[in-house]
């Protein structure tokens, strides 16, 4: 399962069911507020655990905190490590290939899970296999996926063997050590582990169309072109938006099949924002420019927040 | 849909069950095959299956690695499990300025990426005398999943009626005990489709795990393969029969849970 795949996603579809509101209905609200208190145990770990880590990320991204000054107090530098990371090309190379990685992971992501949805809309034991087997796949540790597509994708792995033997190419392709294909690869592989989630969730939206609505649209002669154009994508519509930026989110913060494939390389060809910030910190020893780079990151990460939360609002207040 | 599937349909079934399947009929048949045979010919489906690389595997090392994957796995679940249930009844039973913070809190959480706090957590751990230790591995798992799991049973609590919960304290029940004998029963399938979710992540998480714990020794199956993996000159049939054995413990909860996990992951889109 690609780590956070999941998790994010299904929060979408948490959020997403607030339609009716039970508590406060009743208009006993005093007694109910009770119930605050169900909050606290998970309230005062995350605060530990979470927020507080979050407040030390930003106190080392203003201070110069090298391994041997980690556990004693840091010298302030204010925004010296950002500077840095920009000024040497670091930074704004990482931003660069990580628009480009989570680009190509959201729209093969986005456009091969509505199509599987609407391949295994069918009932059968095929279709039925195959969201069992999707699923299987999506469920298995990056680790094991990426360790498989490492092997694949090597020079005398699968790939490259058929393009090899079928004459397409009689060099195999440098899918993992070339500058540009290393980001493509991993890119691919990323899509492939958030395919069968958002296959799932789309399926699930197509699930809702009533039978009959298909059965006029066949009265009428509609063919099945026309059934995808005027009946899937507007059923879908509510539930792209919020998976897109489900999708996004993932692309964005995805580090593992990275760590896994390429870890990084070749040279820095596949250092994305995320990972750029891990290697600063735990192969240079730099915790304070990794600190830096992971504060952008986290920057990052917050404005899709917003627009998620401004996405899930807009569709409950359509439906 | 009494209608054939047409051309393009077959296409696309085909291509995934392609993309799919060889993945993992790939590990498999590696796993079986000799260091030898994977240099001459790596891709060829004929070979003389071997057992060697699931010996050479399976040794003390090994045995200790599943044995921290099992105490990790389960240990984030429970506590996953203990704090985010009641975090999911109370966000899902009161209204307001505080409960709509934390939800949006929750979001946001969920959304950090995990390369962000293994930054602050190394150091913190350092000064807590938690690196090095299982423990403070699960105490980052669970801060990590807790988001994930609250927001997701957030809508199965909100899916029981409330009259339900009036009817136990008119009969003089109290709030904890309405929640634990009524709730908590109508709402259990949610609790086990995120509990097995929480199982499955926790399982596959190596980043703290290969950061925190200081010697491979106490790494658990995920961390060796993604230490053994990054390293230069890989053996393969080793990597895959060490990939296959820590995929197994997922095909059995896979196989267990496969229903709740298709439908309750997209509880909130279906309803």
């Amino acid at each position: 399962m690609t780590t956070q795949s999941a998790p994010v996603g299904a929060a979408a579809a948490a959020v997403r069911t607030r339609r009716t509101d039970p508590a406060g209905r009743t208009g006993r609200r005093r007694p109910r507020q009770v119930r605050l208190l169900f909050l606290l145990p998970a309230a005062i770990f995350l605060g530990l655990l979470s927020l507080f880590p979050l407040i030390q990320l930003l106190r080392m991204s203003v201070s110069a905190v090298t391994s041997a000054t980690l556990n004693q107090s840091w010298d302030f530098v204010g925004f010296e490590n950002f500077a840095e990371g920009f000024a040497t090309g670091q930074s704004t190379e990482a931003l660069q290939r990580t628009l480009v990685f989570v680009l190509v992971v959201t729209v093969l992501g986005m456009v091969l899970g509505l199509a599987a949805a609407i391949a295994l809309r069918s009932r059968g034991r095929w279709s039925g296999f195959l969201l069992a087997l999707m699923v299987f796949v999506w469920a298995l540790p990056p680790v094991v996926n990426g360790s498989v597509w490492k092997f694949l994708l090597g020079d005398a792995g699968l790939i490259n063997t058929l393009l090899l033997d079928s004459g397409l190419r009689d060099a195999p392709v440098p899918f993992l050590y070339d500058q540009y294909w290393a980001l493509m690869s991993v890119a691919f592989v990323n899509s492939f582990a958030v395919i069968p989630f958002n296959a799932l969730v789309f399926r699930a939206a197509l699930m809702n169309i009533p039978p009959e609505t298909f059965e006029a649209a066949a009265l009428d002669g509609a063919n099945r072109w026309q059934e995808v154009r005027h009946i899937m994508l507007p059923a879908v519509r509510p539930t792209t938006l919020v998976l897109l930026v489900l999708t996004l989110v993932y692309g964005f913060r995805s580090f593992d099949f990275i760590y896994v494939m390429t870890y990084g390389g070749p040279g820095t060809a596949t250092n994305t924002l995320p990972f750029l910030g891990y290697l600063q910190a735990f192969v240079r020893y730099d915790f304070g420019l990794g600190a830096a780079t992971s504060v952008v990151t986290v920057v990052g990460v917050l404005v899709l927040a917003v627009v998620y939360a401004r996405s899930i609002r807009r569709e409950e207040a359509e439906s | 849909m009494n209608r054939r599937s047409g051309p393009v349909v077959v296409a696309v079934k085909l291509l995934l069950t392609l993309m799919y399947g060889v993945p993992i009929l790939w590990i498999l048949l590696t796993s079986f095959k000799s260091s030898a045979d994977v240099f001459s010919t790596q891709s060829s489906f004929l070979f003389r299956p071997v057992t060697t690389a699931y010996v050479e595997a399976f040794d003390g090392a090994l045995l200790e690695a599943l044995r921290q994957s099992v105490v990790i796995a389960t240990g984030t679940t429970a506590l996953v499990l203990l704090l985010a249930i009641p975090a999911a009844y109370g966000l899902a039973r009161t209204r307001g300025w505080l409960p709509s913070l934390g939800l949006g809190l929750l979001i946001v959480l969920q959304m950090m990426p995990q390369t962000a706090t293994v930054i602050p957590l190394f150091q913190i751990f350092g000064r807590w005398r938690l690196l090095d230790s299982t423990f403070g591995v699960i105490l980052a798992d669970a801060a990590l999943l807790i988001p994930f799991a609250t927001l997701l049973l957030r809508p199965f609590f909100r899916a029981v009626p409330p009259q339900l919960e009036e009817a136990g304290s008119i009969d003089g029940a109290s709030v904890l005990r309405t929640f634990w004998s009524i709730v908590l029963p109508v709402a259990r399938n949610g609790v086990f489709t995120v509990g097995t979710l929480i199982f499955l992540l926790a399982w596959g998480e190596f980043l703290y795990a290969v950061n925190f714990f200081l010697s491979p020794g106490s790494y658990p199956l995920s961390a060796l393969l993604a230490q053994q993996v990054s390293a230069f000159g890989i053996n393969w049939p080793g990597l895959m029969a060490l990939a296959v054995l820590t995929s197994i413990p997922i095909l059995v909860v896979f196989t267990a849970t496969y229903r709740l996990l298709r439908d309750g992951l997209t509880v909130g889109a279906v309803k």
